[in-house]
């Protein structure tokens, strides 16, 4: 059913994509064979989700070919896309949750007969599965599966409607360690009967486990292509994270009375499952403590322990020796601690409201604002007009709603405001994500300057060249655990990247 | 999206034009367009009266001048106001949180009976028993929305559901009052409650109009101010514009929820006791409310929950059905009457969408719906 062998599957001559003015692939050549697992490797915003999707036929490339098995193709639309052999598995699954998995599979196939019972909806299902050697009981319904076989429909779904190309968007970010081995060896299987799979990560111990060969893009940029055979974990993690030095921030060595400790502390995420396993850190005052890793990793639940928007399920955490385990957020709040939310819109911010309202939603309960019941609305309106003013956020006045400010604004908004709520300690998470470079300095330099003014950040990103270049001691996290602890000086890139991939120092050395 | 702007999106799906929301909804451009909405569906039932034969002129002159043109009119419109700018204020302050109390029917029906029992059981000062009934009258409206409250504010169960079927059991409850436990055995022919014998006090000048009427004014009143000047306000609209972030801030949001909720309760509650106090209504049957909750609902969603917009737009609606019983008397169908309130309160909905949103031709560009689509429609909208 593959194509002539010699051609490759899919190829790309020079793709480029700007997403408003700002690349995120920059004249990229890939090329998957056929019956190969090819791993597309890179940090978060490297551009390997974007290349998926413009193959899958979701955005358009600004520039550049796309060839199919030897045949230059312009795809409109997923459905062009599908036609000509290439599907992807995103992320977050699209399955109609009621549903049963024969009706998933057969929903808007156009082989689906026209009259049709469900005992021919589930033959035609075990039929097809029985050819593909991938199994579901096709009577369930969606809800009733674990994510890993959800994750078999989906990819069911797919191979259904004729794909040849199997695109796999992080795959394993949702499974468990025993489902990722069961993924692992369908897709060989699949690759072994003759697909190609593209399999996204940045994990370094799945592109060795599953690739035949790889490719490291980093900041939209093709870095390598190789055989998988032959690379070591420290080569892969050197390529995508770069060589890149840091300039004009000062690190410090800073001795003293921590302003925060977490103690042995474990916590579970919103599905359930523990996403910080046993944490211990400390952050003195007047240093920034980065937390390096890749996303999802227990950064949002770190982030939401300390801020007292999660509980914990053991441990405890001080802020300057006072323990704040069980205190409310506003208790945490009002002792001097700031928070930059992961999830600036959906978290630190409300849309609908106008701007001077968000500009004290950290604040609007202290004397300042309130007395008694009434909240003082001039003394709001002067608040608001001066952050907008320092924060250096363009709007027409402070009665807009914050959903009329650019997505950079709305950042530079909330930045400003939990600085200045932040007297002891600033929990700042992806501070600079989604920024352009000149608003990505200007928050840096409001970070910097807690820093120096004596308050403790602890800094969570998960591009390293922003942990390395601000902080002055690196905390690596893997799947909620700690990993290690470096100060600036001693930081080696090399191994950070190691470790961020789950490497432990033994591994590495 | 509105249910409404839904519906009028699917409407123009198979067109070449879509809805575009604005980015800013003025407020001076908003009141003219539901204006522009209402005067709009008068033309339209101009049209469709004088198709059918009538003679439209006649008509609207007969309506006005049966509300403008006696002091009975007037008083009508009133009584008839105040049931429904209660139910529609409490609705308002739900709406602020993004909650729908669809039960102010159940929960004035439960402040009217309430207030009957107390009224009919209690001997002593009428103004003692009056302040008496409004007490439980108000309780009664907030009991009779915990459930829900509980439901939605600690295990995120729909409250649109358990409020709405709560009035059915409402109405259930005041028909076994009125045959049963609190019949009127002397009045043989109407199947209703004892009557209560005492009303409140006329209002200076008044032949039929009591304090009452004072008493959704002085709570629209409250409530703009607490959401003009209050840290309670500030946090209600919060927690209506991102839970999350309402969480984030440290607001109590639960609780919060559960406290607004009992509030709209006992808003419509009271309003049941205000009906039951005007001269001549003093006791319950099973026709006491005139689904005065349906049309408070209405009136707080076309307000936009904004507080003074629903007292404009309840007397308004009050003056449409006191204009339609007149036109009844006048030999006009009652068919005609509710095709006309119909026509009426489309134009003013049509009105509310055309100030959230705007129509546009769809370009080819827009239609695939991918991020490059939405970033290219964000810098329009300001220049209308």
């Amino acid at each position: 059913m593959t194509g002539d062998s010699a051609r490759p599957a899919v190829e790309t001559r020079g793709i480029s994509k700007a997403f408003g003015g700002v690349a995120a692939l920059d004249a990229v050549d890939f090329e998957v064979r056929w019956s190969e697992v090819h791993a597309l490797v890179g940090e978060n915003g490297a551009g390997k989700t974007t290349l998926c999707n413009i193959l899958a036929g979701i955005y358009r490339a600004d520039a550049g070919q796309v060839i199919v098995d030897g045949t230059e193709r312009d795809f409109r639309s997923p459905a062009h896309a599908i036609d000509a052999g290439i599907g992807m598995v995103h992320q977050h699954f699209r399955l109609v949750e009621p549903m049963t998995v024969a009706e998933n599979i057969h929903l808007g196939w156009p082989e689906t007969p026209g009259v049709v019972s469900q005992r021919t909806l589930n033959e035609r299902t075990e039929q097809f599965m029985g050819e593909m050697g991938l199994r579901v009981d096709p009577t369930a319904k969606i809800w009733q599966l674990s994510v890993g076989e959800q994750q078999r429909v989906e990819i069911l779904r797919v191979l259904a409607r004729g794909a040849r190309v199997l695109i796999l968007d992080e795959p394993t970010a949702v499974l468990t360690a025993k489902e990722a081995e069961d993924l692992f060896a369908v897709v060989r299987e699949l690759a072994a009967g003759g697909l190609s799979v593209i399999f996204i990560t940045h994990k370094l111990r799945e592109v060795l486990a599953v690739s035949d060969r790889l490719t490291v893009l980093r900041h939209g940029i093709r870095e390598i292509t190789r055989p998988t055979e032959g690379a070591t974990a420290s080569e892969i993690a050197r390529l995508m994270t770069g060589e890149e030095r840091v300039l004009n921030v000062e690190h410090r060595v800073v001795t003293g009375d921590p302003a925060l400790e977490l103690r042995g502390v474990s916590a579970l995420n919103d599905r359930g499952i523990t996403a910080l396993h046993d944490v211990d850190l400390t952050v003195r005052s007047g240093e920034i403590l980065g937390i390096a890793g890749v996303s999802g990793n227990g950064q949002t639940e770190l982030a939401e322990v300390i801020c007292a928007l999660r509980g914990l399920e053991s441990g405890a955490i001080t802020v300057d020796g006072a323990d704040i385990t069980s205190m409310s957020v506003r208790a945490v709040t009002d002792i001097g601690v700031g928070h930059i939310p992961e999830d600036r819109i959906g978290m630190g911010m409300v849309l609908s409201a106008p701007v001077k309202d968000n500009a004290v939603l950290h604040s609007y309960w202290t004397e300042q604002f309130s007395q008694g019941l009434n909240l003082n609305r001039q003394s709001v309106i002067d608040f608001a007009k001066k952050l907008v003013e320092t924060a250096r956020v363009q709007t027409r006045s402070v009665f807009a709603t914050a959903g009329q400010l650019s997505g950079g604004n709305q950042q530079r908004l909330v930045a400003r405001r939990e600085a200045l709520a932040a007297d002891r300690l600033l929990v700042a998470a992806h501070p600079t994500r989604g920024l352009d470079v000149n608003a990505a300095q200007e928050v840096r330099s409001t970070i910097l300057d807690k820093r120096d003014s004596g308050c403790a950040v602890l800094l969570i990103s998960d591009d390293l060249d922003e942990v390395l270049l601000m902080s002055d001691r690196i905390a690596v996290i893997y799947e909620g655990r700690i990993m290690g602890v470096f100060d600036a000086a001693d930081a080696d890139r090399e191994h950070i990247g190691l470790l961020m991939g789950g490497h432990s120092i033994t591994e590495a050395a | 999206m509105t249910p409404l702007a839904s519906i009028a999106s699917a409407v123009l799906s198979v067109t070449p034009w879509r809805l575009e929301r604005r980015l800013e909804v003025d407020a001076k451009r908003a009141a003219l367009t539901r204006i522009g909405g209402a005067v709009g569906a008068m033309v339209v039932v101009g049209i469709l009266l004088l198709l059918t034969g009538r003679n439209a002129f006649l008509i609207f002159w007969q309506a006005l001048d049966a509300i403008f043109g006696r002091q009975r009119g007037i008083e009508g419109v009133a009584l008839r106001g105040i049931p429904i700018l209660m139910t529609a204020l409490g609705v308002a302050l739900s709406l602020r949180m993004k909650v729908w109390n669809i039960g102010s029917d159940g929960q004035f029906l439960m402040g009217a009976l309430a207030a009957v029992g107390v009224g009919i059981h209690m001997d002593g000062p009428g103004w003692l028993v009056l302040i008496l009934m409004a007490a439980a009258a108000t309780l009664a409206g907030a009991a009779w929305i915990l459930v829900p409250a509980l439901a939605r504010a600690y295990w995120d169960v729909n409250e649109i559901i358990t409020t709405l079927l709560l009035n059915f059991v409402a109405l259930q409850l005041v028909t076994w009052s009125a045959l049963g436990f609190w019949r009127d055995k002397e009045a043989a022919v109407i199947q209703s409650t004892r009557e209560v014998p005492f009303t409140l006090p006329g209002l200076p000048g008044a032949n039929s109009v009591t304090i009452a009427l004072l008493v959704p004014l002085a709570i629209a009143a409250v409530l703009w101010w607490v959401f003009r000047s209050t840290s309670i306000g500030y946090e209600i609209d919060i927690i209506g514009g991102n839970p999350r972030a309402a969480g984030f801030a440290g607001i109590a949001v639960r609780r919060r929820i559960l406290i607004v909720m009992l509030f709209t309760g006992a808003i419509a509650g009271l309003g049941g006791m205000l009906q039951l106090s005007a001269p001549g209504a003093q006791a319950m049957n099973a026709g006491f409310s005139a689904q005065f909750g349906l049309s408070g609902f209405i009136v707080a969603a076309l307000a936009g929950a904004a507080f003074w917009g629903v007292i404009g737009g309840g007397l308004f609606i009050a003056s449409m059905f006191y204009a339609g019983i007149v036109l009844q008397t006048k030999g006009l169908s009652v068919y005609i009457i509710f095709a006309i309130y119909g026509v009426i309160l489309t134009g003013i909905a049509l009105g509310e969408i055309a100030a959230r949103y705007r129509v546009v031709r769809r370009d080819s560009a827009d239609e695939s719906g991918t991020a490059a689509g939405q970033a290219a429609s964000a810098p329009q909208g300001a220049g209308s």
